[in-house]
């Protein structure tokens, strides 16, 4: 789940006056309607020709964009030959337009969701539905092969829908969705037969009890990728068994908890190829039959492939051992449902001296990260989640565990870490110590919590991190902070285009630094914090070049909303109450706004108000 | 927690200071007073700290929120309307009471204390605070501090909050919701008798009375409330609604909004 590039709609300045313009039918012999007089010498098809021949091998979402600003003829060509789209705001635009711009379009990236409804800041309901685009598509797009979606709300009959109208249908991926189950899954797998990717990743699947994993089809399938650990419905394992073995190409397959050990080691010594494993629970079952228990390590010692283990629910700490045997290969280790200790941890983590990517519950406390920072030199991107979310709940790791980190790992470009206490001397050193970082979330679970030695608040430490790491694109504080810290983001964090803030700053100052002062800001979300009406329209040059912002719990008026969406009739301005909303209430809950080619949406539920 | 249960008299609970009010004084705090509060850092000058007061209404707002969502008189005691009026608060102590979304730790992420295996190979010290129970084994074990949803009743507009901790059977929560409502329920018949006549809400979970107790799960599932045992219905409650019996049907089949 990497963060996207920059944002593939151009301004709306640009698609209306496209639209304006009506192409007559002409004869071959006269040249068409075009601004670039370069197509004087020459027939326009024939340039046309010879751009698609070029076009068509530009392959970079930004390369793209640029090449389509050049003039209507670049415009219309690049349009012909995009093959992949990136949608990050699916209220961005509607279907329709999408399939008008685009004609050939295989692949399509889709984000629905602003990432504030995961923490249930929206209610339920809100939209980002996946419906409208796939019957559009399915009429426009019959060779579609590829499918990405994140935070979109996909129902079974959408998925059915994929399934019959896209007869080459290659990869599905699904993210952070909802609202399907087991039976559209099943249908998916059956009637698409040329499925190589099928992941489901931290997506909520009902369970309407369909053996979807029987539902592929009898011979040999194309599979490269099978990820299903969030289905929370038991399997037919011999079913899966079977799949595996008939599908010579499975590199990746990660495992929901239903699948035992003992079946684990059954699938690992039938696919030896695998390069992406994720385990599914760890744990052995003393009740079985078996004499003698399974030779776990010899089935993961076969795997010479595997680069990448996940999984290790349930886990039972004695087995985690087996996995020695991969671990001078893995670059990708994802340990964040399983509770282990550091010492547990620790003999393992010696031996993986290529890990690139690792994932941990903070249960292996800072002398685990102590132990990684001393191994895993070419370590790229940290995460650390808490055991225990919980605001009061005893913290294991702090500071010393960053502060370790940051002197041992210095090729990190990517960190989350949720803590109980930091400090800001950690955060400085993490500044000069990992000049490659380009993700820096830090999550004090105590909200307002200060820099724990010194009591000051943490704004030197996140101002040292904008400062010193000149990479900086995305940034998510917390802790104690005053404007102080909002003025060093605005002043040097040139190149953030992601920024998350809760419970944060004092007062709108704070705010209209960064709205001033980060030209690149395109993701804006605020919780929490005691920002108002002059913050909010000190960003009006800057909402039509991003592509959300988002103010929850904040001292924003109505009235001043109002204003921004009458002065903006291209931003499309939600405010979101709850069901009891208090009708007296001063300050707007929840604002959501966005710009948008097309208008206000349609299908916006009763709590939403389009202003 | 404090003993004094959330659900009762939200006006007097406004009154009695608790938790970080403590710290929430008036302009005229003087240097002599601020030594004396309870701070987390060490003791000594904050000078620094007058850059970090904070506007407090905001997060007043957010505290009132999470205890009653009973609107005017809670705000109009604790938090001057004034927006202008910032009060010198030095240092903040967390907010008793969890929060909607906070930590931004999704869902999933959140039952690992329920799904994962419970042994740990080495209980060495650093894990024990995940031990609870002394024997080595973490318990799924409600968690002891409030667990606030949020409960509507058909016909009067206003929500409230419940600490569902605060009970240990369907019949206390029965108990507790008919206390909570049976006076704004009466408040909202009152017409032109000008008597007030509270009646009691029972029924609550049987079909018999004329309201009944519902809930959403966390799977967005509208489901009636007493079907699952307790526990189980303690760790996928979500919200609750008091729906009127005659409605029952309706309510629930068009509360799934899957499939």
């Amino acid at each position: 789940m990497s963060e996207d590039e920059e944002d593939q709609s151009p301004p709306p300045s640009d698609l209306r006056s496209q639209q304006q313009q009506q192409r007559p039918p002409c004869s071959p012999n006269k040249s068409r309607n075009c601004i670039s007089s370069s197509s004087q010498t020459f027939p326009d098809h024939v340039l046309e020709n010879v751009l698609e021949n070029v076009l068509q091998f530009l392959e970079s979402r930004t390369d793209r964009n640029a090449a389509s600003l050049v003039c209507k003829l670049w415009w219309k060509v690049e349009g012909l030959t995009r093959s992949e789209v990136f949608i990050g705001n699916c209220y961005a635009l509607s279907p329709t337009r999408l399939t008008q711009r685009f004609k050939r379009v295989r692949s399509l990236l889709l984000k629905g969701k602003p990432r504030f409804a995961d923490f249930n800041l929206m209610p339920p309901d809100w939209g980002a539905n996946f419906a409208p685009w796939v019957s559009t598509m399915a009429k426009a797009y019959p060779w579609l092969e590829k499918v990405d979606l994140k935070r979109i709300f996909v129902s079974d009959d959408d998925l059915a829908l994929l399934a019959h109208s896209f007869p080459g249908f290659k990869e599905l991926i699904l993210v952070c969705c909802e609202g399907f189950g087991t039976s559209g899954i099943a249908v998916v797998a059956n009637k698409c037969r040329k499925l190589k990717v099928l992941d489901l990743i931290e997506s909520e699947v009902t369970d309407d009890e369909v053996d979807w994993i029987s539902c592929f089809p009898e011979d040999v399938t194309c599979l490269e990728s099978l990820a299903f650990d969030c289905v929370e419905a038991p399997i037919n394992f011999k079913a899966l068994e079977a799949l595996v073995i008939r599908s010579p190409f499975l590199r990746k397959l990660r495992l929901n908890r239903f699948v035992s050990l003992e079946e684990v080691h059954r699938l690992l010594l039938g696919a030896p190829q695998l390069t992406s494993l994720g385990t599914g629970s760890f744990k052995h079952d003393n009740q079985s039959e078996q004499e003698q228990e399974p030779d776990y390590a010899a089935a993961f010692r076969a795997c010479k492939s595997v680069v990448c283990l996940s999984g290790f629910r349930e886990l039972m700490p004695e087995y985690l051992p087996a996995i020695l045997p991969v671990c001078a290969n893995l670059t990708s280790l994802n340990f964040s449902y399983a509770n282990i200790s550091p010492d547990m941890f620790k003999p393992i983590i010696h031996t993986c001296h290529k890990l690139q990517v690792f994932w941990a519950l903070d249960s292996i406390c800072d002398e685990g990260l102590q132990a990684v920072a001393a191994t895993c030199k070419e370590l790229r991107e940290l995460r650390i989640f808490p055991f225990d979310p919980r605001e009061d709940s005893e913290g294991p790791v702090s500071e010393l565990g960053l502060q370790a980190i940051s002197e041992g790992c210095r090729k990190l470009e990517s960190v989350l870490y949720f803590c109980q206490r930091m400090t800001n001397a950690a955060l400085i050193a993490m500044s000069h110590n990992c000049p490659e970082l380009t993700v820096f979330r830090l999550c004090i679970m105590g909200r307002h919590r200060p820099d724990h030695v010194t009591g000051k608040a943490m704004d030197e430490g996140f101002g040292a991190i904008v400062k010193n790491c000149k990479k900086l694109t995305r940034l998510a504080v917390s802790g104690l902070l005053t404007d102080q810290a909002f003025r060093y983001m605005g002043e040097y964090g040139k190149l953030i285009r992601t920024l998350s803030v809760a419970f944060a700053g004092d007062s709108d100052m704070a705010l209209r630094h960064v709205l001033e002062g980060c030209p690149r800001l395109q993701k804006l979300e605020i919780r929490d914090s005691p920002f108002g009406d002059v913050a909010l329209r000190s960003g009006m040059h800057r909402y039509y070049n991003m592509r959300f912002v988002w103010m929850s719990a904040c001292s924003l008026s109505m009235g001043c909303c109002k204003d921004v969406a009458r002065a903006m009739p291209n931003l499309v301005v939600e405010v979101i109450g709850s069901d009891d909303d208090d009708e007296n209430r001063e300050f707007v809950e929840t604002l959501y706004m966005y710009r948008s080619l097309d208008g206000p949406r349609k299908d916006a539920p009763q709590f939403v108000t389009i202003l | 927690m404090e003993g004094c249960p959330r659900n009762i008299c939200p006006k007097l609970l406004d009154l009695i200071p608790q938790g970080r009010e403590w710290y929430h004084e008036e302009n005229n705090n003087t240097d002599q007073e601020k030594k004396l509060e309870l701070r987390l850092g060490p003791p000594g000058g904050y000078e620094e700290d007058r850059s970090a007061k904070k506007n407090t209404e905001t997060r007043n707002n957010n505290i009132m929120k999470e205890q009653t969502e009973i609107s005017s008189p809670s705000k109009n005691h604790l938090s001057p309307c004034n927006k202008a009026n910032v009060s010198h608060i030095s240092q903040k102590r967390t907010a008793p009471g969890p929060v909607v979304g906070w930590p931004p730790v999704r869902s999933f992420r959140k039952n690992l204390a329920s799904t994962s295996s419970s042994k740990l190979g080495n209980e060495s010290s650093h894990v024990s605070h995940i031990n609870k129970n002394g024997d080595g084994v973490t318990q799924v074990e409600p968690k002891r501090e409030g667990m606030f949803v949020k409960i509507n009743m058909d016909s009067v507009p206003i929500g409230r909050k419940i600490d569902l901790n605060a009970y240990n059977s369907y019949e206390q929560l029965s108990f507790a919701v008919d206390k909570l409502f049976r006076g704004l329920l009466a408040a909202q018949r009152d017409t032109s008798s000008g008597e007030r006549e509270e009646k009691p809400i029972i029924g609550l979970l049987d079909g018999k009375g004329e309201f009944t107790l519902t809930y959403e799960d966390n799977e967005g599932d509208k489901m009636l409330v007493g079907d699952v045992p307790w526990q189980m219905f303690i760790s996928s409650v979500k919200r609750l609604r008091v729906i009127k019996s005659s409605e029952i049907s309706s309510a629930l089949r068009f509360g799934c909004r899957r499939r």
